[in-house]
């Protein structure tokens, strides 16, 4: 690897004590079992979505950007103006997006680098996909609209919320966009299906098990982000990890899409406080 | 109209607001900034803080690792702290590896804690020439708006107040770790330098400038300082300044600096208080 | 003040037909006009026809698009062309810069051919310019070859600023020296209001 001569860089041979932890007598078997059974270990129903926090301007430097917390999952999303597309010469029509998702080295279990990893560099991209379809890119041709996600603190379900509140950030910043969008995350694990998993509940979610003890085949099991447009009721992005028979995915869909749309009223709320609040301002100056 | 004419003649814009001993957004010239600070909010660090002065945002996360110590030094732990500035914060800063800025910062607030000694890396010794802690410290700019430093600092000395270390246990025989979480200790801090910056405006001395006033002024001026004594001063080139100019710039930092420093300390005791109750 | 009509992105504001016409900040979809930004409902009546817009009630996202007037300051010359950055469009100020360039043949409407860059414009006057159509990605075409257009506000060499006193001079307020520049005429803003 390369060394970073542009920070102070640490011992090499630096593990994280949570390593060395007393683990506790429950197996990652019981976890799942319990899972299996329907039981959460915060006691929410499988199809219960933690209580969402939204905040539009948060970032006074930016032009549009939003504040997003379920529990203890905490992103920051800023949007910029439109700016040149670098080392571009030719001419294009439609504009494009430019998504940077960024774990804080502090947000997860065990400590991140300061550069993007391959898991962030593929959110990166999932949310450049969901979002360039909500945004009417022929409004801003031959340019860039940035947008840069940071997670605070990340408690499973990052990645939709990262999306939502983009959605906010974008309309915040008055790019015109076609419909407001919102999105969910789903962790399956047998037939649990649990909306809104924890980081506990997404890990456990991507372990494969078997169906009973005397079978060999394997469970479904993985986790689905879906972004959807709620007006004209349009996927934009449906991404799934791990290994899903297919009864089970016309379920899940809709599941997540009853749960985006309870996540729409919140992002309207949301940017209609923003648009009172500069609307009275505009009157009063 | 007002708009029109700060975007076109920033500079003139800004002398005549000064005229009139005000700044645009409404302080005096010596004034500074509502101070927020707020610990403890992210669960996964072992110590965390955020601090905001004015619209200034910084946030610190501490992570506590276990290592070797360096052959020469055996009974000295690490302290590594790092200052981002991402995109995110500003328009100024683009993708990709640290700026300028973000470089000299960090060395800046990495120097200044080893120099001043607030904290001591033989503290964080567990065993001797075998297992010490190394800290992480990163902290991140959410919304910079001048500043930058102060705000480092603060939440860089808040969020060390705040580490909870648990205890280790080590057996050297069989390289065997054990922790013990339900005990967690508290790091000694010995002293909190804090500091404040000024930005030179032709004869004018502007206190705690936002983003918009630094990029206009000629010159900044960083002072430090640790109870009552001078800790240190960074005046990264600019125009020059007079010695007693540098003399009121450093008693008001002084002044400033108990403030700050019972700000920490409330935030601080406050939490653990809490700590105690539950 | 009346109660603002408020919408968020993708809100379906009316039915699109011959009395309704979709305007600024909305766009059409399946005989429906729905709204693009966050913002306030605004219906304009343009002979007979209901124009329905949504203003933006923060800062404003826009680029430069062809035939937009926009306010530049000048940065660097040359002989053939000179530099400027964007700073406003219309009376939006712009919170990120974008580049333009003004070329010899563009900068007045008459004798192309004996026009001089330095002796129409200095670095650092602020000129208003109209966009010519886009023809390299990352740098606008502008134009000032119209009445309207060309330096507004100007500094002497001395610092101070500058008067026009003519099509093509402008004189320093406190040395009294001449200069020459490609002076605009600037129109009052109430008769651009009334038009």
């Amino acid at each position: 690897m390369p060394t970073d001569n542009k920070r102070i860089a640490g011992p090499e041979d630096s593990i994280s004590y949570r390593l060395f932890k007393e683990t506790s007598n429950e197996s990652v078997l019981s976890k799942i079992n319990n899972l299996k059974n329907n039981i959460r270990s915060d006691g929410r129903k499988t199809n219960e979505q933690r209580k969402i926090f939204l905040k539009c301007g948060v970032v006074s430097q930016a032009k549009g950007s939003a504040y997003f917390e379920v529990d203890n999952t905490k992103l920051i999303v800023s949007v910029y103006d439109p700016r040149e597309i670098p080392k571009k010469t030719d001419y294009s029509l439609k504009g494009e997006l430019f998504c940077i998702f960024k774990y804080a080295p502090f947000s997860c279990p065990n400590r991140r680098g300061h550069q993007q990893d391959a898991e962030e560099k593929q959110h990166s991209a999932i949310m450049k996909r969901a979002l360039e379809s909500a945004v009417c890119r022929h409004e801003f041709p031959n340019f860039q609209v940035d947008v840069y996600v940071l997670v605070l603190e990340n408690d499973g379900s990052a990645l939709s919320g990262a999306i939502t509140a983009a959605g906010i950030a974008l309309a915040q910043a008055g790019i015109p966009m076609y419909d407001t969008i919102t999105s969910a995350t789903l962790a399956i694990q047998g037939s649990t299906k649990l909306l809104d998993p924890t980081l506990e509940e997404e890990a456990l979610c991507t372990i494969a098990t078997h169906k009973s003890d005397t079978e060999t085949g394997y469970d479904s099991h993985g986790i689905i982000v879906l972004a959807i447009l709620s007006t004209h009721e349009q996927i934009s992005e449906f991404y799934q990890l791990g290994n899903l028979n297919l009864d089970t995915l016309n379920e899940s869909i809709s599941i997540l899409m009853n749960a985006t749309k309870e996540i729409v009223p919140l992002v309207e709320k949301c940017l209609v406080d923003y648009v009172n609040k500069t609307f009275k301002a505009n009157g009063q100056s | 109209m007002a708009k029109q004419f700060k975007s076109l003649h920033p500079t003139k814009f800004y002398r005549d607001y000064l005229n009139q001993d005000i700044r645009p957004d409404g302080r005096l010239v010596s004034k500074f900034r509502p101070v927020i600070i707020n610990i403890g909010s992210i669960a996964t660090a072992d110590g965390s803080a955020l601090v905001r002065i004015g619209k200034t945002t910084v946030i610190c996360g501490i992570k506590a690792e276990l290592c070797p110590p360096k052959p020469e030094k055996p009974n000295e732990g690490f302290l590594i702290c790092n200052v981002e500035l991402p995109p995110l914060c500003s328009s100024k800063f683009r993708p990709g590896p640290p700026s300028d800025l973000a470089q000299i910062t960090t060395r800046f607030v990495a120097d200044l804690i080893l120099n001043s000694g607030c904290i001591n890396l033989k503290d964080l010794c567990i065993v001797k020439e075998k297992l010490v802690w190394c800290l992480y410290a990163d902290i991140i700019c959410l919304d910079h708006d001048g500043c930058i430093i102060d705000a480092c600092l603060l939440v860089l000395l808040t969020a060390l107040k705040t580490v909870r270390l648990p205890v280790v246990q080590y057996d050297a025989a069989i390289d065997k770790k054990t922790i013990d979480a339900s005990v967690k200790k508290c790091l000694n801090i010995y002293n909190t330098p804090v500091s404040t910056t000024y930005a030179m405006f032709e004869d004018k001395i502007i206190t705690d400038p936002t983003t918009e006033e630094e990029e206009i002024s000629s010159g900044l001026l960083t002072v430090v300082v640790k109870d009552k004594e001078l800790c240190s001063i960074h005046k990264p080139g600019g125009s020059p300044l007079s010695e007693e100019k540098l003399y009121e710039c450093i008693n008001e930092t002084v002044n400033h600096a108990d403030l700050l420093i019972t700000l920490i300390n409330t935030a601080v005791s406050e939490c653990n208080d809490d700590n105690k109750n539950c | 003040m009346t109660k603002p009509l408020i919408c968020v992105p993708g809100q379906r504001l009316c039915i699109l037909d011959k009395t309704h016409e979709s305007g600024q900040g909305t766009y059409e979809r399946q005989g429906y006009i729905y709204s693009s930004l966050a913002g306030v409902v605004d219906v304009v009546d343009k002979d007979g026809v209901k124009v329905v817009e949504v203003q933006s009630t923060g800062e404003q996202t826009l680029v430069p698009t062809q035939g937009d007037i926009v306010t530049a300051q000048v940065t660097i010359l040359t002989q053939d062309f000179c530099k400027c950055v964007i700073k406003c469009i219309g009376n939006t100020v712009l919170s990120r810069t974008y580049r333009g360039i003004l070329r010899r043949e563009d900068v007045c409407a008459t004798d192309k051919d004996r026009v001089q860059i330095y002796k129409s414009y200095r670095p650092g006057d602020v000129i208003l310019a109209r966009v010519l159509p886009i023809t390299e990605a990352h740098t606008y075409n502008l134009s000032t070859a119209e009445n309207e257009l060309g330096v507004v506000i100007a500094h002497s060499e001395h610092g101070y600023p500058m008067v026009p006193i003519s099509w093509t001079q402008m004189q320093c307020t406190k040395m009294y020296t001449k200069e020459l520049r490609k002076v605009a005429k600037v129109v009052p803003e109430n008769m651009n209001t009334k038009t």
